[in-house]
């Protein structure tokens, strides 16, 4: 026995042995982000000597880490094909697009990689606009406007994403890019579209590295590149292992505006809310973002941390199906907006931390209105019986009504809402309300295919920071289920459908801010008229951290740590003291 | 090297040794039974697989609107399913699906980016693997020592006490225990992290072979990590282990008493045996031949509790993984990790069952 147990032992040794010496002839050739923690070593040979020797200690003797905690995953640091904020948030830290919005602000853009802004062509179909001069990506790699022109057309213009969102922000909107010189980019645009500058701030638009994003004949979706992941942007990626952490440092090459105040920032994700508490409760991290129920806040809140509120843009709403019994009859669902009391429902079930939303365009974005408060009163229940009983629906003839939602997708506090709208519909006394739980996989099929269900909850974050992205989408082909319009012609289902369809296609296409915003009012006018959607709530972010860091007091919302109401997290403008 | 390789290389290597070791020494019926248990594994596993991708396709919801949601035109949703081979007939999924599995090849996960599944496992399971052996070890270790203990002071204060112990701990939610630990260690006294394999800061000085982050300190001689990943380990470690402790003490008690009145162990005290040497060097040897049985069977409550216990205590491990990717009707990744379950429990029997037999002479297959 003893014998045996001295060979087996002698035996795993070995297997230890072998595994460290295998180590040093690691092959990083794979495209995943699996063995992305070897190719700093591989690549940065100085750093992989000092990572072995130093400790804790010695890694923070003069070096800051701001170390920042989220529920949020890395679905792909390909910008032709990335879509989920986080991916978002970490290219626009890696990478600078030609346009950006500034740092605390919700609508002002300011030229970023690029010399100023642009200039539309007289007939608004190009729009040319000119690159900084001398720009490098991290690993020296220049950015040219070729380089750029060729990122565009052989990768976002054509490459079909994994998640396939991606591109719908580029090849809907664009035909081709020209590089005019080595500096001046020319985007031919697909239409007139009056906010294609919000678009140019997206991150499909930001600027990739050729030697890891190859264009031309080598053009394909790299979604988990190898680390170290080098932008044109404050920081690159110098390591991330997915789940678990990611590592950005400082540019070494960046010549833009925001340098980053700390040594380097670690990202640690979170699968539950509960364990980023935690983890802030006992210092494992200093920031905590994205994303935080009601209860915890308070409970951070009351621990002394600073939790503070972050304007988001993430929408709830309930999707009205205009072509299914009883939501296609419009004194059912005027009735049903009159009976929404959005404040009843952000104190009784989020303690005041969301905001109530009266109009599908949210506060802060170019023409938004309170149009719902003003035409439904929110609540009236005088006004809901007695549209109600003009449809028949009595005390002693209750109108059924099936209500859905999935419990599972938006977090622990859906449940509660729904229940709370619930009592808000019955207190009619004219309806009787059947809430319908589906889990997300089947209910999000049957909502947007617009047969299954006559009410149902969904949520909705911006593609990019327009009413056009808060109001197209629910009104153009189907309408994500409001069957407003036809899902095939797109043709409206009544006069007025069609004429809030070709208002809202006016708006797009107008250059001229101004109009636009007038455009937009008449349109969410117009919008509340029909319920086409029946906005609920404004689910905020919120940020908390400790009195150890702080934003920037050059930029605005200062103590939201410069997160304005676009969501963009600017690591360098944080600092830790 | 893969880390999935590389771990199962670790914990291969030694086993294959031992069972190669116990296949020429061995009796020829246990040759055969190891024979006919490898040979069954293969069917089992097939069979497991399938009825993985029939209730797969059964039960509503896809890869595609799991993922985008109310995004992406339908144009594109009908691309990306084209383009996963989800409008193909039924039977050519199952063939290509077949294929796969008995090619070791698990395919691209058919959300999030469409990693290859075996990176992805690489990642994970050394990470589940770094969390189980140890909860293991704690649990046998705390059942065996307790139960032995208890055995000894029968019907004492201390026997009834471990006994209730034992049933109150193996009755608590694993999440709820691991959740209390955290309470108190964690955030009220602060002596463990509250989740997390490593301290972030000190990752970033780790190079990663294997994944499982204390080897791969010890490799690299990494001490702060070494200590850093232990560290992280405790809690996690104790929740699991604990658990497990209630069934292994309650069954180490009853055995050790039981042996307690064999007359072998009657005879040794006669002959002026010191009473501990009689406890754990004759009587609990033998008393440990069905403890030994049952770790076999715990494996895979281990691998269940796993779930859990990497859920609370942020844990990205093969558990947490395949509940998100049951979520989002992640086909491919949620087949290939059943498969690699089914296959590591089928695994673990089997050396479970050797092992018996090796202990207990009298055991014939």
């Amino acid at each position: 026995m003893k014998r045996s147990l001295t060979v087996f032992t002698l035996l795993l040794a070995f297997a230890l042995v072998a595994a460290a010496c295998s180590s040093s002839d690691e092959d990083a050739t794979t495209t995943t982000g699996a063995a992305a923690s070897s190719t700093t070593q591989a690549d940065t040979p100085t750093t992989a000597a000092a990572a072995t020797t130093t400790t804790a200690a010695d890694t923070s003797s003069g070096e800051t880490t701001l170390i920042i905690g989220t529920t949020d995953a890395i679905s792909s640091l390909d910008g032709s094909d990335a879509y989920a904020v986080h991916d978002w948030e970490l290219l626009k830290n890696v990478g600078e697009g030609l346009l950006r919005w500034e740092p605390g602000s919700g609508d002002k853009l300011v030229a970023g990689s690029a010399e100023d802004f642009g200039a539309f062509s007289d007939d608004g179909l190009s729009y040319t606009i000119k690159l900084k001069s001398g720009q490098l990506f991290g690993d020296g790699t220049p950015l040219t406007a070729s380089g750029y022109a060729a990122q565009i057309n052989d990768r976002l213009l054509v490459l079909e994403g994994s998640g396939g969102v991606g591109p719908a922000l580029g090849q809907p909107y664009l035909t081709s890019v020209e590089a005019v010189d080595d500096l001046t980019i020319k985007f031919n645009l697909s239409d007139t579209w009056g906010f294609f500058e919000q678009l140019l701030a997206g991150a499909p638009y930001i600027p990739l590295n050729p030697t890891q994003f190859p264009a031309g004949a080598d053009a394909a979706l790299v979604e988990f590149p190898e680390a170290p992941i080098y932008g044109n942007g404050p920081w690159y990626i110098d390591s991330y292992f997915l789940g678990e952490t990611t590592v950005l440092k400082p540019n070494p090459k960046y010549q833009g505006s925001l340098t980053p105040q700390v040594d380097q920032v670690i990202i640690r994700y979170f699968d539950k809310p509960e364990g980023m508490r935690d983890a802030l409760l006992d210092g494992s991290i200093d920031v905590a973002w994205r994303i935080l129920g009601p209860d915890i806040l308070a409970e951070l809140q009351d621990a002394g941390f600073n939790v503070e509120t972050v304007a988001g843009g993430a929408i709830r709403y309930f999707i009205v199906n205009h072509t299914r019994a009883p939501s296609d009859d419009p004194n059912v669902y005027k009735a049903i907006a009159s009976l929404i009391d959005r404040d009843d429902i952000s104190d009784r079930v989020f303690a005041g931390f969301v905001e109530p939303l009266y109009s599908p365009v949210p506060v802060g974005f170019l023409g938004a209105t309170e149009v719902f408060d003003d035409l439904y009163g929110s609540p009236d229940i005088p006004a809901a019986q007695a549209l109600l009983e003009a449809s028949g629906y009595t005390a002693d003839s209750p109108l059924q009504l099936e209500v859905a939602y999935p419990p599972e997708h938006y977090g622990g506090t859906v449940a509660d809402s729904m229940q709370v709208i619930s009592e808000q519909l019955e207190a009619s006394g004219a309806i009787e309300v059947t809430l319908v739980a589906q889990e997300w996989s089947e209910y999000i099929g049957a909502v947007i295919g617009g047969v299954d269900y006559s009410v149902s909850l969904l949520g909705w974050f911006y593609d990019y920071p327009d009413p056009d992205n808060y109001l197209t989408p629910f009104v153009a082909n189907g309408g994500l289920g409001t069957m407003i319009t036809d899902p095939d012609t797109g043709a409206g289902i009544s006069a007025a459908a069609q004429a809030l369809a070709d208002k809202i296609a006016e708006a797009a296409a107008n250059g001229d801010q101004a109009i636009r915003k007038t455009l937009y009012e008449e349109a969410q006018a117009m919008y509340a008229e029909l319920v086409v959607t029946l906005p609920l709530w404004f689910e905020a972010e919120h940020i908390v951290y400790g009195d150890n860091v702080a934003g920037s007091d050059a930029f605005g919302s200062l103590e939201q740590l410069n997160i304005g109401a676009t969501i963009e997290y600017n690591y360098a403008t944080n600092s830790k003291g | 090297m893969h880390p999935l390789l590389l771990t199962f290389m670790i914990f291969g290597i030694p086993a294959l040794i031992g069972l190669l070791y116990v296949f020429v020494r061995g009796t020829p019926s246990l040759r055969r039974y190891i024979v006919t248990r490898v040979a069954l594994t293969i069917p089992m596993v097939l069979i497991l697989a399938s009825l993985v991708f029939l209730v797969l396709r059964i039960i509503p919801g896809d890869p595609v609107t799991s993922s985008l949601g109310p995004k992406g035109s339908p144009e594109v949703k009908e691309q990306m399913r084209a383009n996963l081979g989800l409008n193909d007939p039924i039977i050519v999924q199952y063939l290509s699906f077949l294929g796969d599995v008995v090619t070791l090849d698990f395919g691209d996960a058919m959300t999030s980016g469409q990693r290859p599944v075996v990176d992805e496992l690489g990642e994970k399971f050394p990470a589940t693997i770094e969390l189980i052996v140890p909860a293991a070890l704690v649990a046998l270790t705390i059942g065996v020592l307790f139960g032995t203990f208890a055995a000894v002071r029968r019907k004492r204060a201390s026997d009834y006490g471990f006994r209730l112990f034992s049933v109150v701990i193996y009755s608590m939610p694993v999440f709820w225990l691991g959740l209390l630990l955290i309470l108190v260690f964690g955030v009220w006294l602060g002596w463990a992290p509250t989740g997390g394999r490593i301290d972030a800061v000190i990752n970033t000085t780790l190079e990663r072979t294997t994944n499982m982050l204390t080897v791969d300190s010890l490799i690299s001689l990494n001490w702060a990590a070494f200590w850093s990943a232990l560290h992280h380990l405790v809690l996690p470690t104790l929740t699991l282990g604990l658990i497990l402790s209630g069934v292994f003490l309650r069954l180490t008690r009853i055995n050790v008493v039981e042996t307690n009145e064999e007359d072998y162990i009657a005879a040794a005290r006669a002959r002026g045996i010191k009473e501990r040497t009689v406890t754990y060097k004759h009587a609990l040897k033998n008393a440990m031949i069905p403890v030994v049985t049952l770790i076999g069977l715990q494996v895979a409550i281990l691998l269940g509790g796993a779930v859990l216990t990497e859920t609370v205590f942020n844990w990205p491990g093969m558990g947490r993984y395949l509940v998100e990717r049951i979520g989002l009707r992640d086909f491919t990744a949620v087949q290939s990790t059943i498969v690699m379950f089914a296959v590591f429990v089928a695994l673990i029997s089997l050396a479970v069952d050797i092992l018996y037999s090796l202990l207990d002479p009298r055991v014939r297959y």
